[in-house]
């Protein structure tokens, strides 16, 4: 067995040492090369004839402390909280809690966490509709698997398992290790230049004379140092996505799950724009479309960090004992079961509950009381002792109780610590309740739904929800034309935001989609009166049927 | 003349002793790790019978008819615990999954219990914990292997047989379910 673990830890790429000398080289070079110059500029006639000479070796040795010192800070300065920086670069955040397809892939990378041998693995998402897993590693050993909504949305939980195990192998091989503290080596020169070029062009503008030749000279070396910092990505070999992949199949055992999985990333969008390209070698797949990647031979070789997906799907294909079309027919019926189609609107029941409570009020228990009752008691207040009707059931304060709780946060509105969020149209308690996975809030009476500004675009790329005829005859009727373009909804009934107080303005989602809702300015929350949000997402998810005739 | 065999000889003495010193250990490391994926296990076990409890609690009310269903639960999670040896381990835990597989085909029966989101995080966990123990076997197992070849390979089972290394038992779940070959009848 080519790829047990024991020879997975034995063969641990030792690139990262390579990329630490080679950083102190090229270093030195660009120090040698400046020393060089600085010392054959003529400074009067004889010096041009006495022709090139060579820094003295005591300045060369200086060259290379200089060069040292100058890589240690580099790499210091990078390998430092290199996670959250590359997290931030692609725009991958920690798994909210309270959402059940988040919960599900912590499952997953737990799951996967398990089979290499119990080492800690964190889970991220990359809030974004495109398809594609990212693996980081840091040099204290921290590791995070991150998937794209996208991806999770959209394949079953084998293809997902397959993914992540994928990306458990490049961690457990240690590539993931050298390729993060590459991506973030050459990230530095990338936010030095664009810094210089702002100030650049401030400075054209307004003083032209002052373009100082030192700041010049500075941008010449760095661009310089960006271009060698690219070569790095070179030390990037195609190899390791192929060892990676049959890491991912020794684990999960499917070569099946992670073809398909290979195969549906592929035919879709992967999130080109999105990611820097320099980034690129952390994704299982690029996210660039590049005829390079899908080329063999010494130069592809050389110059690509990914594998033609063609021959990683063949490969794995011929494990499963399946070709290529059946492949694609398999696909074309294949059929997600989603994962959080039974949780939904589950939360909802429970606020229902018919629970009595004892009082201790005026010495003595007197109850049992509903909550409705409790509310009408006069002189009720937080730490009153009350105890809920049972045999067994524990005495304590009445602000500990969850529902007990809720009646003084009402009765205290504006004092409270915590504010409840109240419907802005019914003035009642908003119930929060999980909707495709994601936690939102709800007016039970009128049926409209708040949602944070994170959560909208999470609902918008999951489609667990089936809709009724009612909701599609509606899209119909409210489908982008050009007439929509021109009216503005009118500003008549001014909301405030249940989240954060502020005005929200009526106006539509966005142009394609003229949807009316209200959104917050403040903190971007989103209120949608009954069936708008419905409306919202079937537009979304028939976006072809819907944008083919917007502008004909 | 002679004293040139000699240094030989120490030569390959010294050469023999080296690899036979770094084969003991490279044994030793792979034990240890047989026994940490061991405790792997064990840790992702004893969360499924940390469970369960909570799960018939939940169950409990609701089903008053299935009593024997719920008991059968509790009676092979007390076995599981009780057991020791690996094979009687791997038997019990076995026979957990079985009645927990009834378990959840009896909630399937009862819509207020599948609509209840605490079985559904219950239930969720415990395939989720399912899954860890699989892997944690496949680890398991994976290891054991290699250490049982290496042991019983040419030269490296003298190393074992001087160390005293014996062979380790897989963690092996016989899944009737999955064994029998499915039959066909017309």
């Amino acid at each position: 067995m080519p790829f047990s673990f024991i020879d997975i830890e034995e063969q641990k790429s030792q690139v990262i040492w390579f990329v630490f000398l080679f950083i102190i080289f090229f270093y030195f070079l660009t120090a040698w090369i400046l020393l060089f110059v600085v010392e054959n500029i003529p400074s009067t006639t004889l010096d041009v004839v006495r022709g090139i000479i060579f820094p003295p070796l005591s300045h060369t040795l200086i060259a290379f402390f200089v060069a040292f010192f100058a890589a240690l800070i580099h790499w210091s300065f990078s390998t430092n909280n290199l996670i959250e920086k590359i997290s931030e670069a692609i725009g991958a955040v920690n798994i909210d809690a309270r959402d059940n397809y988040h919960q599900y892939l912590k499952n997953i990378v737990d799951e996967v966490s398990v089979a290499i041998g119990g080492r800690p693995i964190q889970a991220k998402v990359i809030p974004d509709v495109s398809m594609n897993a990212f693996a980081l590693e840091d040099l204290n050993k921290n590791a995070v698997i991150g998937v794209t909504e996208g991806l999770l949305s959209r394949l079953n939980r084998s293809q997902i398992e397959a993914v992540v195990a994928h990306e458990a192998g490049h961690i457990i091989s240690g590539d993931c290790l050298s390729t993060t503290v590459t991506c973030s080596l050459s990230e530095v020169y990338e936010e030095a230049l664009s810094g210089i070029k702002r100030g650049f062009s401030g400075a054209r503008s307004s003083y032209r004379s002052r373009g100082s030749p030192a700041i010049i000279l500075i941008y010449v070396v760095l661009l310089f140092m960006k271009l060698m910092s690219n070569l790095l990505r070179y030390f990037i070999s195609r190899q390791r996505e192929y060892r990676a992949d049959a890491v991912s199949v020794r684990l999960s055992r499917n070569p099946l799950a992670l073809a398909e999985a290979l195969k549906m990333i592929s035919n879709n969008w992967r999130g080109q724009g999105v990611a820097g390209e320099k980034l690129e070698s952390i994704f299982i797949m690029s996210p660039r479309e590049s005829a390079l990647d899908e080329r063999e031979g010494i130069f592809a070789d050389l110059f690509s960090t990914h594998p033609p997906i063609k021959n990683r799907i063949n490969i794995l294909l011929d494990m499963a004992h399946m070709d290529d079309k059946t492949l694609e027919e398999n696909l074309k019926n294949f059929k997600r079961v989603s994962p959080v189609a039974k949780a939904e609107f589950k939360t909802e029941a429970q606020t229902k509950t018919e629970k009595k409570w004892f009082v201790f009020k005026d010495s003595q228990w007197t109850g049992p009381f509903l909550l409705d009752e409790l509310n009408k008691i006069e002189g009720l207040r937080p730490d009153q002792w009350i105890k809920l009707d049972g045999e067994d059931s524990p005495v304590m304060p009445a602000y500990e109780d969850k529902d007990v709780k809720r009646i003084f946060s009402k009765s205290e509105e504006g004092l409270g610590v915590e504010q409840k969020p109240l419907c802005p149209h019914c003035k009642t308690l908003l119930t929060e309740i999980n909707y495709e996975g994601a936690p939102i809030l709800k007016c039970l009476y009128c049926e409209g739904v708040f949602i944070e500004q994170d959560m909208i675009s999470r609902i918008l790329i999951r489609n667990d929800k089936n809709f009724s005829e009612d909701i599609a005859r509606l899209a119909e009727f409210m489908k982008p034309n050009l007439k929509t373009k021109k009216i503005q909804p009118a500003n008549a009934w001014v909301i405030d935001c249940p989240k954060c107080g502020s005005q929200m303005a009526r106006q539509y989602f966005v142009y394609s989609y003229p949807v009316e809702i209200d959104r917050c300015f403040h903190c971007a929350g989103i209120w949608f009166d009954k069936q708008e949000l419905e409306v919202l997402q079937y537009m979304y998810e028939n976006k072809d049927k819907f944008l083919n005739n917007l502008y004909f | 003349m002679i004293l040139a065999i000699l240094i030989i000889l120490l030569a390959v003495v010294v050469v023999a002793l080296i690899w036979f010193f770094g084969q003991y250990n490279s044994l030793v490391g792979l034990k240890v790790r047989i026994e940490n994926s061991w405790s792997q296990i064990d840790v992702q076990l004893k969360r499924r019978h940390d469970l369960i409890p909570n799960l018939v609690e939940t169950v409990k009310g609701y089903m008053a008819h299935e009593k024997d269903t719920l008991e059968r639960v509790i009676k092979a999670r007390t076995q599981a615990i009780d057991a020791s040896s690996i094979k009687d381990k791997a038997q019990a835990e076995n026979f957990l999954t079985q009645t927990l597989r009834s378990l959840f085909a009896v909630v399937e029966r009862y819509p207020d219990l599948k609509a209840n989101q605490n079985v559904l995080k219950l239930q969720d966990e415990l395939t989720s914990t399912e899954n860890k123990i699989a892997f944690a076997r496949q680890y398991y197992n994976d290891e054991v292997g290699r250490f049982n070849t290496k042991i019983q390979i040419v030269p490296t089972n003298i190393v074992a047989a001087i160390g005293g290394f014996a062979k380790k038992e897989f963690f092996e779940i016989e899944d009737k379910a999955q064994r029998e070959a499915p039959q066909v009848k017309f």
